[in-house]
């Protein structure tokens, strides 16, 4: 945001230059304490583990938090609007079944299953924020009962039977293919990431979206129309939990009904530990990307020096209230 | 009834001297003075932001004060917190009450003193009978088992008062309390506050309604810009005296202000109406009628709660038209929500900056550009360039004093804040600028500067109508004032009819319908 302080007026020592140095880290506009935090734990875990420090790894990380990081950047638009996304594993389980059925039984087009697994993460989000908007639900409530609703329609399509894919393109479009040794899913990731700093950062709707969740209110009276701009948030993240089942799906070759369970509490911790405010109107995208990030390689690291899998969740439950406790203002 | 001993017989129950309290810049207490006896009603007035409410939340603990001296029954007393308040005494009940409406009265009036049994458990006859036995002390007809969500607003702000009395309670402060009542229930609290006197209990009775001060206090303190205005025996004073306490002297300021105004409107083309109502009827307007003037600047005074506000809001659409018929520029404005309003040209600086007026978290330039953004931007696509220009330019326009444009509005005084709102509807020029209580909370230099724009705005030739409680302000300012009551505008006066903020004033007295069949 530096080049809208043009040279208009000499800056005198206002509030915001009184801060500290070590205040801007670690509770500035972007809490630059998370970039030191994320490259501290590189180097703890490279000099603990022989087998961290490598490309293979790294490639590893970025293809574990594909689906996270994807579904992350839009529950950031999500929390910046003042709400919450609770569906969108269940959501993933269920566009995987979609795409996968519209394969199998209609039509065996990568495309076409592409096309019906993002139509129903998009109609879930639709369903989500026409009810938080329109019925006024609180949308943690709203979402509380499509994340029992959608998960329990994945598993009544197959009777909780996973659903075969054959299609070759589809494995390499969306999982198995890569451009320059990146992988598919990296690359996914990237291309969603870029998305959606434009969109958040460069457009008119980034504008509206900060201001209806900074305050409704005051939004409202500046024409802003906060129901449209809130269900949009939601048709976002729902698209983006389809984009991710494919991914999911093209890996596995198969879409199971019962995946990814709890994952919206990694999304979730994502985006805060990005630098969102739970209560609206603060947070960017690559603050969620390196959350996501963050999150990832603590696992990683973890299992590389052997943590057992009980002690590494209560290690990453306490880092991330720590890192929030931190960045919060 | 009662009579409190003659002033100097008695030692007042509170003695405040000197006291003075500064927010950053602005100077909200001067040093300010006020004794209340035992057993005495002593009103406090003030136009908003005179400093009634600055010293109620030093009474009550909430902010502490900068010099000066505070006595409880002799003894000096500085509070830190509301509870050390409320330990010396002193119970406040403020305009939104505190009650858990779900649950009884004796619920409410014991709440957190509740009496249990040894392992615990409430003893629930003996709550009701404490709360009965206290009712019938006071006097006061009050069914301890009502459901407080079920009662009439008068006695739920009786309940109130009676749990601000209960305990050993010196000071009663009500502050507004009789801005949401009936007469009725205006008369079932004044009782309850005459019965609170009687045993003793000092009151402070903050208000805006003159003639309520006749019916309840026994005297009278007006503060004006954060200093003492002048204390008067109630029954020793009038109206006019109170009203010249409250809204000052300075005759000569006021009619030289008017005559520059009405220089600069006469030289304006006459009679081109943008803004038109036609019996316009909803939930809180009845059949208002209105013109406005293209580089006009009109008016609207009333009590709070008459409905000024409600008629902005309506034009902004924020509320609908039910009957009757508004037109911009001779077009509809039927079923125009707030962004088609922004798009025809109409623009509302609320009553509320913090709340309705600006995102506080955000820069000044996010602020700024909000209403226009379609006009920063290609497909979509935010032109970042021209939106952070746009805004530069606009807080050079305005001076509004900021490091730079993306400080956060949050870091700026209440008159650059002001400016900031002003600033989303600058360029271009609105064909309406709805304007609500617009220098509330603004110190006296922002406030100049304020007008200035508000004149630039007419002189540009937007028709401007404004909703001020200041009445000098209306006076300074204004081409034409409409007085608002019950929704409805009852009279139109022109500039050569208006004379002095006190003219205005009894003209709005004289407006309401009568009250006097409830003393």
């Amino acid at each position: 945001m530096s080049d809208t302080q043009t040279a208009a007026q000499p800056a005198p020592a206002g509030q915001g230059a009184k801060r500290s140095l070590l205040q801007h880290l670690i509770k500035g506009e972007r809490p630059y304490m998370l970039y030191v935090a994320f490259v501290v734990m590189l180097v703890v875990f490279s000099l603990a583990s022989p087998w961290f420090l490598s490309i293979d790894n790294f490639l590893n990380i970025g293809r574990q938090t594909a689906l996270v990081s994807i579904i992350a950047v839009g529950m950031t638009f999500v929390i910046i609007a003042r709400q919450i996304d609770l569906s969108v594993a269940s959501t993933l389980a269920l566009s995987g079944m979609a795409a996968s059925l519209a394969m199998s039984l209609v039509f065996n087009n990568w495309a076409f299953g592409a096309l019906a697994g993002l139509a129903t993460g998009a109609l879930i989000g639709l369903i989500n924020g026409l009810l938080t908007t329109r019925l006024e639900i609180p949308s943690f409530l709203v979402t509380l009962g499509s994340l029992s609703a959608a998960r329990g329609l994945a598993l009544m399509v197959t009777n909780t039977k996973p659903v075969i894919i054959t299609n070759e393109y589809y494995f390499k479009i969306f999982g198995e293919g890569s451009v320059l040794g990146v992988p598919a899913p990296i690359l996914w990731t990237l291309a969603v990431t870029v998305a959606g700093i434009l969109l958040l950062h460069y457009s008119v709707y980034g504008r509206r979206i900060y201001a209806a969740g900074g305050n409704p209110t005051a939004a409202r009276y500046s024409g802003v129309h906060i129901k449209q701009v809130t269900t949009l948030a939601f048709v976002i993240t729902g698209t983006l939990a389809g984009l991710a089942s494919l991914i999911l799906s093209a890996r596995s070759h198969a879409a199971r009904p019962d995946v990814v369970q709890g994952m919206e509490l990694d999304v979730i911790a994502s985006v805060i530990l990005g630098g969102c405010s739970l209560f609206g109107g603060r947070g960017f995208v690559l603050g969620t990307l390196l959350g996501s990030l963050i999150i990832g390689t603590l696992n990683n690291g973890l299992v590389l020096l052997g943590v057992s899998s009980s002690l590494q969740l209560v290690i990453k439950g306490a880092i991330i209230v720590a890192a929030v406790a931190f960045t919060r203002r | 009834m009662i009579e409190p001993g003659s002033p100097s017989a008695t030692a007042p129950l509170l003695r405040v001297e000197g006291v003075r309290k500064r927010f950053g810049g602005v100077i909200a207490l001067r040093g300010v003075n006020l004794s209340v006896l035992p057993g005495e009603v002593h009103a406090l007035l003030g136009e908003n932001g005179a400093g009634k409410s600055t010293l109620i939340k030093i009474l009550s603990g909430v902010q502490g004060h900068d010099g000066g001296l505070i006595e409880i029954d002799g003894r000096p007393a500085s509070f830190s917190s509301p509870a050390q308040s409320r330990q010396a005494g002193v119970a406040v009940v403020y305009q939104d009450l505190s009650l858990v409406e779900s649950l009884s009265v004796a619920d409410n009036l014991l709440l957190g003193r509740e009496p249990r049994n040894r392992f615990g458990f409430l003893r629930k006859r003996q709550l009701l009978a404490e709360a009965q036995a206290f009712l019938s002390a006071q006097n006061i007809a009050l069914d301890p088992r009502a459901m407080v969500g079920s009662l009439p607003f008068a006695y739920r702000q009786m309940t109130e008062i009676c749990k601000a009395l209960m305990g050993d309670v010196r000071l009663l402060i009500l502050d507004e309390p009789t801005s949401a009542l009936t007469d009725d229930e205006e008369r079932i609290l004044f009782d309850a506050i005459r019965k609170a006197a009687a045993r003793g209990v000092g009151v402070i009775y903050v208000t805006h309604r003159l003639n309520e001060v006749f019916r309840i206090s026994n005297r009278v303190t007006v503060f004006r810009d954060g200093q003492n205005a002048g204390t008067f025996v109630t029954a020793d004073t009038n109206m006019r005296q109170l009203v010249g306490a409250i809204v000052g002297p300075d005759h000569a300021v006021l009619k030289t202000a008017v005559a520059e105004a009405g220089d600069a409107a006469s030289s304006s083309a006459p009679f081109q109406s943008v803004l038109r109502l036609r019996g316009v009827s909803n939930d809180r307007l009845d059949r208002v009628d209105l013109e406005l003037r293209a580089g006009e600047i009109h008016g609207l005074a009333g009590l709070i709660g008459s409905g000024r506000t409600e008629i902005l809001q309506t034009i902004f659409g924020l509320r609908p038209v039910a009957a009757g018929e508004a037109s911009l520029d001779a077009k509809s404005l039927k079923g125009v929500d707030p962004a088609a309003a922004i798009a025809r040209g109409i623009a509302l600086v609320p009553e509320d900056r913090q709340v309705q007026g600006l995102v506080l978290e955000h820069s000044i330039e996010r602020n700024l550009t909000l209403p226009r953004l379609p006009d920063f931007s290609r497909m979509g696509w935010l032109e970042r360039r021209s939106a952070a220009e746009q805004a530069d330019s606009a807080m050079q326009r305005l001076r509004v004093r900021a490091p730079n444009a993306a400080t956060a509005v949050k870091n700026l005084s209440g008159g650059n804040q002001q400016k900031v709102v002003f600033g989303k509807w600058n360029q271009p020029v609105p064909r309406v600028l709805l304007l609500d209580e617009p220098t509330v909370g603004v110190d006296v230099g922002a406030r100049e500067e304020i007008y200035g724009v508000i004149r630039n705005a007419a002189a540009a030739g937007s028709g401007v109508l404004m909703v001020s409680s200041d009445l000098p302000e209306l006076v300074q300012l204004c081409d034409r004032v409409s007085i608002v009551v019950d929704g409805r505008i009852v009279k139109t006066i022109a500039r050569a009819e208006l004379g002095s903020a006190e003219d205005l004033h009894h003209m709005i007295q004289l407006s309401q319908p009568s009250e006097e069949h409830a003393a």
